[in-house]
């Protein structure tokens, strides 16, 4: 990609970690099985979101610019990944459901189909979040083996899934979805990335190596090789981003996972936050109440713009554009609950709940 | 950097300073590039940049009138001229501002002196010159014939549509005499059209069929969707991947893409470009796009060879020095000051073996002016010319909801040319999405009115609003000026800024070919609105900065001639190939070379001439 020296010099995509030993295991041995796999990984990508999303809205305008930016590029490229993850469940010929009441977690919330090892709120930007944040976002290392279910990191879960996509196409064409369904740049733009149109198995990896690459970073280095400047044209994968604001402190080019950020100092106010309740729910509210009645307003224009997606995903591509306008809705939805007082100082917020 | 010789100065980061660093650098030459503007706003890594932009957002926020330059810093070392300083001139100059004005009327345009210069401000218009642009005086005996035409500045009209990655449909681009081969067979612009706003499209139905008569022709004015510098979805058609210094054929090529999948990439915002890769309508392109979706400069800049540029910021140039042997210039004198607003500053002197000034039309003379240089002619300085603008608004029969998308998506082409420029000034219409916020301030002046003046409060003045603010309609008649000696800059040592450098003064009056525009365009807005029912609210106040016969014009932004190109070094300052007739390894851009205006916004032509004069340059230093 030559076009534009302004794009192509900048971003770099990071290279997966985990080349799976295939003697290890055989987990993902069936179309239908890899199929659920993709179904799991749309919803997993969700899940990080609202809880992302929340920190987000909780940071006061214009305080915490820093870490407003961080927070907002990582659920951008969160966003990229789910429509990826429909991109290749398409191409294998699956169906994205997005809609279904169970496609939005409850929260607090294990991520779906992991260890169990730790929960994820909503709550507030302060360290806990963002310790949570570190948690979902960890590099598995270079020795962690791929997982189907129950895996400790979102990169080895897809390293299963690649191990799957290969395994099958071994044996013949997996991928019969019709080209009509993918979402291409000309419906998704300016969200954190570039899209894969993914139609073979090169572009089906392609896919996952920008997935788990933002998201991991590559054996254990913080940055890509071709690279040493700081600052410019790096991109920093998503745990070492949030680490600089839990660290409150910038990486140098020389610095490695395991020395931490040693650079200059990364400005963070935790206390230009609204005070907002964690894990929120409509029944915080008694029904009837000009309160309840914004939490709904905000949950019904989530799931209306989930159920656009699912639209978009499933054909009518054209449907991104309405999805993007509800986006931009739920931001003012979301403004007006921090604004509602609960009591012991502490403030509304959206709860993220399905409701008809 | 005392020591080094390069081989080119450049002075000036705007577009067409822009253009030259990147196609020299990307060449293989050593350049240097001076820039009068802050340090912070050259901040190319992705912090500092992000930073900056939003330092100006914050000034764009806080902003009492949101003026083309209010979101940008003006240091007193190297000031910006402000639309806001600009009044009546009543016998004696005003010196209020950066301008001295010495009248008769305000000069109504201004400049950005910062990085990336006035694209960070600019609306985005891209319209090519027509070709009777270029024949003024051959075709209706005004003026004066460029020495280059339309067919020359072709291939680079397609370099600089690139390099701002233009959107635009261009089977809709109809034009009065552009000939059968305006843009040449397959020729499509690199992002597909930026969608019509509704207003547009209700006013294209209220033009339907509607005849207009003037000077005793009768006319059917048309729309068309206007080309511009803001991103939207990518033309898969469209096949080029830049623009390259062919060494073998001594010419800039546009290449082709190299695979059959590559396709054009939006260039996002200069901190990540993935921002800003659509317009998103935010409407507020002048002063500010918030996302970069509007091209600026910067861009252009970032893309240049990083290995072959040197930027020298804060470093306001001062005066060339010229070799009284054989006219060539020496070195580019510059001051250099610590930080805005230094009273102190460092002198230096670059030195190269090609030098490029690239200030802007005003600043560029203003240097010529202060070295002596270019004098043969007599004409550095002459000429300034600008749009100037009749506003035309009222309220449309139905609601159109103005107010969204960016400043205009559609223009009536109709009288860009013809016979009556014997007579009067052509012009182009754009049609506003603004509503009246240009020439009332609407909407806030709006609600002032209702609240104050129609004493409405609750339901009423909620229905008011709505259905008055809905209902706005804004016409531009933007008319060309002619090239006249009498409008020109000059420098005088009584008017000296913060560090002891000229400031412009200057002499500006309209005269009566613009005067029968006016009138004449008047007289096709009335009987446009008359046609499709609109109420009339347009008026020229008599104590308006340029009020001058009964009608009142505002500036365009648009500072163009002041060392025009002509065919001898008695008629004009530089030659076809853009170098200075007296000095020849010295090379002037920007629209301070455009001989006539024509009736388009200059940002593009002067982008395409920016491409020719980095192809003279790069033949020339072999």
């Amino acid at each position: 990609m030559e076009a534009n020296t302004l794009i192509s010099g900048v971003r770099h995509r990071l290279i997966r970690s985990g080349e799976p030993s295939l003697k290890e295991f055989n987990s993902i041995t069936t179309i239908e099985g890899l199929r659920e796999h993709l179904q799991v990984a749309i919803e997993l990508e969700h899940s990080t979101i609202p809880p992302y999303l929340y920190a987000l809205y909780s940071i006061r305008d214009r305080t915490n610019d820093a870490s407003s930016r961080v927070i907002k590029g990582v659920v951008m490229e969160e966003m990229l990944h789910m429509i990826l993850a429909c991109n290749i469940l398409n191409a294998i010929g699956g169906k994205p459901d997005i809609s279904s009441p169970k496609f939005i977690p409850e929260y607090p919330t294990y991520l779906p189909h992991s260890n169990e090892a730790f929960k994820v709120n909503l709550e507030k930007f302060s360290r806990p979040a963002i310790e949570t944040f570190l948690k979902i976002e960890k590099p598995g290392g270079r020795d962690a083996p791929p997982q189907s279910d129950r895996y400790a990191s979102i990169g080895q879960f897809y390293e299963a899934i690649v191990d799957g996509l290969k395994r099958l196409s071994a044996k013949g064409n997996i991928f019969t979805g019709d080209r009509s369904l993918q979402i291409r740049p000309e419906q998704f733009y300016g969200g954190g990335g570039g899209l894969i149109e993914v139609y073979d198995l090169a572009t089906a990896e392609e896919a996952i190596s920008e997935i788990v690459g933002q998201g991991e970073g590559i054996d254990d280095t913080i940055e890509d090789s071709n690279h040493k400047l700081f600052g410019e044209e790096v991109e920093y994968a998503h745990y070492f981003r949030f680490n600089e604001i839990y660290k409150e402190q910038y990486y140098k080019p020389t610095d490695t996972p395991k020395s931490g950020p040693t650079g200059e100092k990364f400005p963070v106010d935790w206390t230009q936050v609204h005070n907002i309740k964690e894990n929120i729910k409509m029944k915080d509210f008694k029904k009837g109440t000009e309160e309840w009645d914004m939490m709904y307003q905000f949950n019904k224009r989530y799931c209306d713009m989930l159920q656009m997606l699912h639209l978009t995903t499933n054909g009518k591509r054209e449907k991104l554009k309405d999805a993007v306008l509800m986006m931009y809705e739920l931001k003012y939805l979301a403004q007006g609950l921090m604004n509602v007082p609960m009591g012991n100082g502490l403030y509304a917020a959206p709860s993220f709940e399905y409701v008809e | 950097m005392e020591n080094k010789e390069y081989d080119v100065v450049i002075v000036g980061s705007g577009i067409a300073g822009s253009i030259v660093a990147k196609m020299l650098t990307q060449a293989g030459k050593q350049v240097l590039l001076l820039d009068a503007g802050l340090e912070a706003g050259m901040a190319f890594d992705e912090e500092g940049a992000y930073k900056n932009y939003q330092d100006y957002m914050k000034s764009y926020f806080m902003a009492q009138a949101k003026v083309p330059n209010a979101p940008y810093p003006n240091v007193k070392d190297a000031q910006s001229p402000n639309v806001l300083d600009m009044t009546q001139i009543n016998g004696k100059p005003d010196t209020k501002g950066y301008f001295v004005q010495e009248g008769k009327l305000p000069f109504a345009s201004d400049y950005a002196r910062a990085a990336g210069g006035t694209t960070l401000h600019w609306l985005g218009t891209c319209l090519r010159m027509l070709p009777n642009d270029f024949k003024m005086h051959s075709k209706y005996g005004q003026a004066v014939d460029w020495p280059i035409d339309y067919e020359y500045l072709k291939p680079y009209y397609e370099m600089a549509e690139r390099e701002i990655g233009v959107s635009c449909d261009v089977s809709e681009q109809k034009y009065p005499n552009m000939g059968n081969n305006f843009f040449g067979k397959d020729y499509v612009f690199p992002m597909l059209k930026i969608p019509q706003s509704y207003i547009d499209k209700s006013f294209i139905e209220g033009m339907e069929g509607l005849k207009v008569s003037l000077n005793g022709d009768v006319y059917t004015p048309w729309c068309t969707s206007t080309p511009q510098g803001r991103n939207s979805t990518p033309n898969k058609k469209y096949r080029y991947a830049n623009t390259a210094w062919n060494a073998a054929k001594q010419k800039l090529e546009l290449q082709p893409f190299a695979k059959e999948s590559d396709e054009y990439v939006p260039v996002g915002a200069i901190w990540d470009p993935y921002s800003g890769q659509r317009c998103e309508g935010n409407a507020s392109c002048v002063p500010i796009c918030p996302v970069q979706a509007k091209y600026n400069a910067l861009k252009t800049l970032k893309s240049a060879k990083k290995e072959h540029l040197t930027l020298l910021s804060q470093a306001v140039a001062t005066e060339i020095h010229i070799d009284t042997g054989n006219g060539n210039i020496t070195g580019v004198s510059y001051k250099q000051y610590p930080h805005a607003d230094s009273k102190d500053y460092k002198s230096g002197t670059a030195k190269g073996k090609i030098y490029v000034l690239a200030a802007n039309a005003i600043e560029n003379a203003k240097i010529l002016l202060a070295s002596g240089a270019c004098k043969t002619s007599g004409q550095v300085g002459c000429n300034l010319m600008d749009h100037t603008v009749l506003l035309t608004w009222g309220l449309m029969k139905d609601k159109v909801f103005p107010f969204r998308g960016p400043g205009s998506t559609t223009n009536i082409p109709t009288f860009r040319d013809g016979d009556f420029r014997k007579k009067h000034a052509a012009w182009i219409s754009p049609i506003d999405n603004w509503g009246w916020g240009w020439p009332t301030g609407s909407p806030d002046t709006d609600l002032d009115h209702a609240v104050s003046t129609l004493n409405l409060f609750g339901k009423e003045l909620r229905t008011y609003i709505g259905d008055t603010l809905s209902r706005q309609l804004l016409l531009h008649f933007e008319c060309e000026q002619l090239p006249l000696k009498t409008n020109r800059v000059t420098i005088d040592d009584k008017y000296r800024d913060n560090i002891g450098n000229y400031r412009p003064v200057i002499k500006y009056d309209v005269d009566d070919y613009s005067l029968k525009a006016f009138k004449a365009a008047k007289s096709v807005s009335d009987q446009i609105f008359a046609g499709m029912g609109v109420q009339d609210f347009t008026n020229y106040p008599s104590d308006e900065p340029d009020y001058v016969d009964g009608f009142v014009f505002r500036g365009a932004g648009h500072v163009v001639g002041t060392h025009c190109m002509g065919t001898t070094k008695q008629n004009s300052v530089v030659n076809s190939q853009q170098q200075a007739w007296d000095h020849q390894n010295l090379y002037l851009v920007g629209a301070g070379n455009m001989a006539t205006l024509g009736t388009s916004n200059p940002t593009l032509t002067l982008a395409a001439l920016s491409f020719a004069a980095a192809e003279n340059i790069l033949k020339a230093l072999k």
